[in-house]
């Protein structure tokens, strides 16, 4: 058959136009019909075991959950904005939470769908931290950061430090005795540092703390004593000498753990998986014990509900199903999910030992940690009111005077919150 | 200017339409066009594609953040209009003006190699007899490769302790530099960075340009005695000012947009997209991203992104206006 050039290029529009009426149509009918329940959460936020379990006992739910690769909350934002297509159920990371509070009216609050009823089984800091200042529940929690000191029992042996995790936790319970122990480490070792760089040990100190950067009348509160406590906790091991400098996280950073010239470092349970990383043949070398100066939190999620959910009172048997004490043990044998539910701590899962820490069982440190992150208000500008702090501080390590690092900090928090519209003294 | 020319043209219109002697009326041209465009309707429905992406992908947004720039929205609430207000918070934000500084070096620590190699390069290629296309190709292979996976591998190659370069610089008995973290040194890794990959790409552009010069000019130069190196001063620089200019032009645009290189370099530091430590790679697009989608300040984001245009056009006239002035002055 001979096509004309014309021909064939109204066949070819005619076809594309088909092909585009028949994707509308398809959505369109899609939304329409479909009831099921849709979970959005990112790779690794919950166990995807859970899920198919959570879809087979919830059959009228038709379970769908996806997992959305890149920047979650920009996804998430994204899709609320269209208000199209939004999900029934949604993860929330930690760092996240507090700035939805102020668009909470987006969500379904969790307590009149009968949260409270609950709320005995799951960590009391934890739960708060899914709140608004008006009381309104948005997020339900997944799992938790408790901290902890991983250490190389062996570098610790060779520098005449304690190996064993009791005494390590007993010894090393201040932040003054820790650091006595890092110029004793760097006396015995060339080279070596206890501490990686002051961002990590600030930000440790202000997670120890029970006021932020903001209090709850909206005032800025980022150049009182508590921030400036946690300021000089890090310029003290800066002039012990027995900071590294290292960023945290960077190439060097992953050497240095390999190596053995970065024996500590105190982060949260999962950073466990960082640091066998960077550094797998150092499998049974490892301990962890209680970090100085106190537990804090690092990180960990919630589930939320928004208004355009279908079935919310499903949605909601859903999620609290998923996030029961015993679907928590399952997450943390298959995806390392550090529990909220401290009855979770009891339970076979998680008192088997832990083959990079030489057979321990880490729950005896992370437990009573988790039972212990203190209860700190966290305002949605938080992060952009702390982050000049961060800055300012690995300028430090690079040589800036802490002196003026810190009135740079303080000037630019004070623009940061202006902006914002918080009160500033 | 535009709109200064419109009243006149208009008056024409007025004046000249009754004088003429055979007018077409212009209905009658408004109806022979729109016949002109029905009867090409495969030709425009063929291009149509192109155009409505670009619209709504592509123009839309940009109208939509100029409407932004002037309301205060995170993205989820309710947007309200703010005036001039943020504009007004950017003019006192000292990490604007910072993000601005730190562009500003980065361009022209980037810039000036750049086009100086791209040059050489381009004049060595082209005075090469053999293996020229594997030449083009290779010089142009880092324009393709991904800009990420380079940013992280400069990171491994500039980081403090394990880094070749400070290796390097150890074993001729310098001393270690703290590439990644102090200000001069992050300036440096993203300077590099953008030379690497764009020093390929200008080149083909010069070689372009080398190959449109008559090569009698060459050859009267050495006869009249020239070496390579008055000939490359006198016929090569001067006969390439306009390709010259196009590259200026170019590397200002893209250089004012920074982004990528430190984004990837500096992800690990702590505040997230921040520009590493003590803000010494923050870019202007950079420090966008970070109020954008760290802060969810929709408003202001845009009032940068709106600033960073302004800066760009600013810069191209004034490169505009240098290189075409000293056109002007050689071609008299």
């Amino acid at each position: 058959m001979d096509l004309s050039r014309r021909q064939l290029l109204q066949a070819g529009l005619l076809g594309a136009a088909a092909t585009a009426l028949g994707t509308v149509a398809g959505c369109s009918s899609d939304a329409a019909s479909d009831s099921s329940l849709k979970l959005w959460y990112w790779s690794g936020g919950l166990d995807p075991k859970v899920l198919t379990s959570a879809g087979k006992q919830f059959p009228k739910s038709h379970l769908k959950s996806s997992v959305i690769g890149g920047d979650f909350k920009q996804k998430l934002l994204t899709t609320f904005a269209g208000r199209k297509f939004v999900p029934d159920i949604t993860g929330i990371k930690g760092e996240d939470i507090a700035s939805f509070f102020p668009d909470a009216s987006r969500f379904h609050d969790l307590k009149s769908l009968g949260a409270d009823k609950l709320q005995s089984q799951y960590l009391d800091w934890k739960w708060k931290q899914g709140i608004t200042k008006d009381g309104v529940m948005i997020g339900f929690p997944i799992d938790i950061g408790p901290t902890g000191l991983f250490y190389r029992a062996d570098v610790f042996g060779k520098a005449g430090l304690p190996t064993d995790p009791v005494t390590v936790s007993s010894q090393m319970s201040t932040w003054d005795d820790y650091f006595k122990a890092g110029v004793e480490l760097k006396k015995a070792l060339s080279n070596t540092y206890l501490v990686v760089d002051s961002p990590s040990v600030f930000g440790l100190v202000m997670g120890q703390s029970t006021k932020q950067f903001v209090d709850e009348n909206d005032t800025f509160i980022g150049d009182q004593e508590h921030v400036r406590t946690a300021w000089s906790t890090a310029m003290t091991a800066l002039k012990l000498g027995i900071t590294s400098k290292i960023p945290d996280g960077s190439a060097d950073w992953n050497a240095g753990v390999a190596n053995g010239t970065l024996p500590a470092d105190i982060g949260a349970a999962w950073h466990a998986s960082d640091i066998s990383g960077a550094a797998p043949k150092t499998t049974g070398k490892w301990r962890v014990a209680a970090n100085p100066g106190g537990p804090a939190d690092i990180g960990g999620s919630f589930l939320a509900i928004p208004k355009e959910a279908g079935d919310p009172e499903l949605a909601f048997k859903v999620l609290t199903w998923i996030l029961s004490a015993d679907n928590q043990a399952t997450a943390f044998t298959d995806a390392a999910l550090f529990p909220s539910t401290p009855a979770t701590y009891r339970m076979p899962a998680m008192l088997k030992g832990d083959p990079f820490f030489g057979g321990q069982k880490t729950i005896d440190v992370f437990g009573p940690s988790a039972e212990k992150v203190p209860v700190a208000y966290v305002s949605p500008f938080d992060a952009q009111v702390r982050a000049p702090f961060f800055a300012e501080l690995a300028d430090v390590d690079s040589g800036k005077d802490p002196a003026s690092a810190w009135n740079d900090a303080v000037s630019q928090a004070k623009v940061a919150a202006k902006q914002a519209g918080l009160k500033v003294s | 200017m535009i709109r200064a020319a419109e009243p006149t043209e208009r008056a024409a219109v007025v004046t000249v339409a009754p004088q003429a002697t055979r007018p077409l009326p212009a209905q009658a041209r408004r109806r022979s066009r729109l016949r002109r465009i029905a009867e090409h309707w495969p030709q425009y429905a063929a291009i149509s594609p192109f155009f409505t992406v670009f619209l709504v992908f592509g123009l839309a947004p940009v109208i939509f953040s100029l409407y932004l720039a002037f309301h205060e929205w995170d993205g989820l609430g309710s947007m309200h209009y703010v005036g001039l207000e943020q504009f007004r918070r950017l003019a006192d934000d000292p990490l604007f003006w910072q993000s601005l500084r730190n562009t500003l070096v980065i361009w022209a620590m980037s810039t000036v190699p750049t086009l100086a190699i791209a040059l050489v390069l381009a004049s060595l290629i082209n005075s090469a007899k053999r293996l020229t296309s594997f030449y083009r190709v290779a010089v142009f292979v880092p324009n393709i490769t991904s800009i990420v996976a380079m940013a992280i591998l400069f990171g491994a190659l500039f980081s403090t302790n394990f880094g070749l370069v400070n290796a390097l610089l150890h074993s001729l008995g310098l001393g270690r530099v703290h590439w990644l973290t102090s200000p001069w040194g992050m300036k440096v890794v993203i300077a590099s960075l953008i030379t690497w990959q764009w020093t390929g790409y200008n080149a083909i552009i010069y070689l372009a340009g080398l190959q449109a010069i008559p090569t009698e000019l060459y050859e009267a130069a050495k006869v009249d005695g020239a070496g390579p190196i008055r000939s490359f001063f006198s016929i090569t620089v001067p006969l390439l000012r306009p390709v010259i200019l196009f590259t200026v032009v170019v590397s200002t645009v893209t250089g004012m947009q920074t982004f990528t290189e430190p984004q990837v370099l500096f992800d690990a530091q702590l505040p997230p997209n921040m520009g590493g430590s003590g803000q010494g790679g923050l870019t202007m697009v950079l420090y966008f991203y970070h109020q954008t989608f760290d802060n969810n300040r929709y408003g202001y984001g845009a009032a940068i992104a709106w600033s960073v245009f302004l800066v760009v056009i600013v810069f191209v006239l004034i490169n505009w206006r240098l290189l075409a002035r000293g056109e002007r002055a050689a071609g008299r």
